[in-house]
C-alpha cells in the first residue's frame, strides 16, 4: 500500500485535520492508503518508506520524498489541485 | 434543584458532559448523527486518555521531582503538564466548549464591524480563549465572567493576528493568512520593541547564527521520544541518587521509560480531541463562510504551520536545554519544565520573523519570554492545579501540583488572571483596553508592510512547493 506522511509543527494538530481530509478525498478517487503524521522536528532523520510527504511547514532541504503543501486542505483553496498532484506522486 | 443537577454534572466530569456538547454541537450544524456521535465519543476518550497519561507523570515524576528538592534544594515541586492537558483541561472547564460559540461569535461581529480582517477558521485553538476563561471562572466564582474574559482574549487574538500578519507574509511568504493563536500571537509584543533595541545595539546588530548546522548539532532535542527518556533519568539521578545501586538504578530507569511514553502518548491522546473536533470545525466553517462571500479577509489558522521553518527550530532547540537552565538558576521558580519544552516552538513561531529569521536574536527574545513566563506560571500553579481538579483529572497523592508553560507561562494568561481579580471591573477596564488596541491596529495594519530593506535572514527558506 501506498504511503503517505503528513507533517505540520505538532504532528497532532493541522496534520490531523489534514489526514482525515486526505483520506477522505482519496478514498473518493478509489485510492486505499496509509497515512502517518509526524511533527517537522522529527523529520531530521528523514522519512523513509514514504511516497509522498504532504506539509503545512518547510521540510529540511535534506527530504528527497516529493513534498505537495498542505495549506489547501486548510483554507479550502486549491484542494483539487493538491490532490492531483498527491495522486501523481504516488502513482510514479 | 439547581444545585443538584450543577452537583450531577461535577460528578460526571468533563469526559462524560463534554461528548453531549459535542454532539449537540454538530448536530446544529448540520452533521449527520452518525459522524456526531463518533465524534463526541472521541472527545470524551481523548479526556480519558488523557486523564491516565497525567496519572503516569505526576506519579513519576512528582516524587523524582521532590526527590530533588530534599537532595539539592531546587525547589521545583509544580510539574509542567504540558499544552495537551492545558488544551484538555480548557476545553473540559465550565467555560470550555461555550468558548467555541462566543469566539467565532465574536470573530462574526469584529468582522461585520471591520474590526478584524480575520477569520479564525482554527477552531482547535480556541482552547486558549477558554483557558483564560476558565481561570477567570475560578477567580471570579462566575462562568458568565469566564465567557466574557474568553470573548475579550478573542478580540486580543485577532487583533495580534492583523497586527503581525504583514511580518508573516513577508518572511514566510504566505499571503491571505494570518495566526490568531493564543500561545504564539502575544510574544509579537515582546520581539517588535526588541527588534527595534537590537537594531540599535552595536555588538548584536549583525550577529547570526546558521540553522542548518545547529539542526545538525542539536537535533535530537527536537525529538520528544529521545528527551522524555533522557530527562527522566537525569532527573532521576539527581533525585535519587545511586547510594544503592539496584534500587535506585530501577527507579532511574523506571522513570527515563515512563517520561518517554508520557511525551510520545500524551500528544497522541490530544489528537483524539482534535479529530473529534472537526466534524464541528468544518461545519462552522461552512457556517461563517457563507456570510462572509466574496469578502476580502485573512484566513486564521494554526501557527503549526510557521514552526517548520529552519530558524524557528534552531531556535527552539537551543533554548530547551536554556529552559532547564533557567528553570533551576531562576530563584522563586518553582516550575519543572517537562512536557511543554517540546512545544517551544510555538513559543517563537511569531518572533522569529520580525527578527527576520535571526537566531541569535530569536534566542535573547526567548530567554526573556520564557524566562519571565516561569515567574508567571509559579504565580498561577495554585489556580492551574484548581482548574485541573475540576476537570477531574486525577492528581496522584493529591499533593501533586500543575501548570503548563504553553500557556501557564503565557503574558496574556498573567493579564487575564490579573484583570479577573478585579472582578468585573477589571475586566471592564482590560476589555476597554484590549479594544483601543484592536481599533490602534485596525488604523495601523492599512498601512503596507513595515518598511525594511533587509534581507531575510535566510531568504532561502524553503516553501514545501513539490
Amino acid at each position: 500500500m501506498k504511503r503517505i506522511l503528513i507533517v505540520c509543527g505538532t504532528g497532532i494538530a493541522t496534520s490531523t485535520v489534514i489526514a482525515d481530509k486526505v483520506r477522505k478525498r482519496l478514498a473518493e478517487r478509489g485510492l486505499d492508503v496509509k497515512i502517518d503524521q509526524t511533527k517537522v522536528s522529527e523529520l531530521h532523520r528523514g522519512a523513509k518508506g514514504y511516497d509522498v510527504i504532504v506539509a503545512t511547514t518547510d521540510v529540511p532541504q535534506s527530504i528527497d520524498i516529493p513534498v505537495v503543501k498542505g495549506m489547501p486542505f486548510l483554507t479550502g483553496v486549491g484542494v483539487d489541485k493538491a490532490l492531483d498532484d498527491v495522486e501523481r506522486h504516488l502513482a510514479d | 434543584m439547581v444545585e443538584t443537577i450543577t452537583s450531577y454534572i461535577n460528578d460526571l466530569g468533563a469526559a462524560v458532559v463534554l461528548p453531549f456538547f459535542i454532539f449537540a454541537f454538530a448536530l446544529l450544524l448540520r452533521q449527520g448523527a452518525g459522524d456526531a456521535l463518533r465524534a463526541a465519543l472521541k472527545i470524551g476518550v481523548g479526556f480519558v486518555g488523557i486523564n491516565l497519561v497525567i496519572g503516569l507523570l505526576g506519579g513519576q515524576l512528582g516524587p523524582a521531582a521532590q526527590a530533588m528538592v530534599e537532595n539539592f534544594g531546587v525547589e521545583l515541586t509544580a510539574i509542567d503538564v504540558g499544552w495537551p492537558s492545558t488544551a484538555a483541561i480548557a476545553f473540559g472547564s465550565q467555560v470550555g466548549a461555550f468558548a467555541i460559540p462566543v469566539g467565532l461569535l465574536v470573530n462574526v461581529v469584529m468582522l461585520a464591524t471591520g474590526f478584524t480582517k480575520t477569520l479564525d477558521i482554527d477552531l482547535w485553538n480556541y482552547w486558549h480563549i477558554a483557558f483564560t476563561g476558565a481561570l477567570v471562572a475560578i477567580i471570579t466564582d462566575s462562568t458568565a465572567a469566564g465567557l466574557f474574559a474568553a470573548a475579550i482574549h478573542m478580540v486580543l487574538v485577532l487583533a495580534l493576528a492583523d497586527w503581525s500578519a504583514p511580518w508573516l507574509a513577508r518572511y514566510y511568504g504566505f499571503e491571505g493568512i494570518s495566526f490568531p493563536h493564543g500561545t504564539s500571537a502575544p510574544y509579537v509584543f515582546l520581539a517588535i520593541p526588541l527588534n527595534a533595541l537590537f537594531d540599535r545595539t552595536p555588538g548584536l546588530r549583525n550577529w547570526q547564527a546558521d540553522p542548518d548546522a545547529i539542526q545538525r548539532r542539536f537535533g535530537v532535542l527536537g525529538e520528544s521520544l529521545i528527551l522524555g527518556a533522557v530527562l527522566g533519568i537525569l532527573i532521576g539521578l539527581l533525585g535519587y541518587g545511586f547510594d544503592d545501586p539496584r534500587g535506585d538504578s530501577i527507579l532511574i530507569l523506571q522513570l527515563g521509560i515512563n517520561l518517554a511514553a508520557v511525551m510520545l502518548l500524551l500528544p497522541r491522546m490530544v489528537q483524539l480531541l482534535m479529530e473529534g473536533l472537526i466534524p464541528i470545525s468544518e461545519g462552522a466553517q461552512e457556517f461563517v463562510r457563507s456570510r462572509f462571500p466574496g469578502r476580502d479577509f485573512y484566513i486564521g489558522l494554526d501557527s503549526a504551520i510557521a514552526v517548520g521553518a529552519p530558524a524557528v527550530i534552531a531556535t527552539s532547540l537551543l533554548l530547551v536545554p536554556i529552559t532547564l537552565l533557567l528553570a533551576v538558576l531562576l530563584p522563586g521558580n518553582r516550575v519543572l519544565p517537562f512536557v511543554d519544552l517540546a512545544t517551544i516552538p510555538f513559543i517563537v513561531a511569531m518572533m522569529v520573523p520580525i527578527f527576520r529569521g535571526n537566531i541569535i536574536r530569536s534566542v535573547i527574545a526567548g530567554i526573556v519570554a520564557i524566562g519571565g513566563g516561569l515567574y508567571i506560571a509559579t504565580s498561577i500553579v495554585g489556580l492551574f492545579t484548581r482548574a485541573a481538579t475540576d476537570v477531574n483529572f486525577e492528581m496522584p497523592q493529591n499533593a501533586t501540583r500543575v501548570v503548563s508553560l504553553v500557556d501557564g507561562a503565557n503574558p496574556v494568561t498573567g493579564l487575564f488572571v490579573l484583570s479577573g481579580q478585579g472582578s468585573w471591573v477589571g475586566l471592564g477596564v482590560l476589555l476597554a483596553a484590549v479594544l483601543a488596541f484592536a481599533w490602534w491596529v485596525r488604523g495601523h495594519a492599512a498601512r503596507p508592510a513595515p518598511e525594511d530593506t533587509d534581507e531575510p535572514a535566510d531568504a532561502q527558506t524553503r516553501t514545501s512547493g513539490a
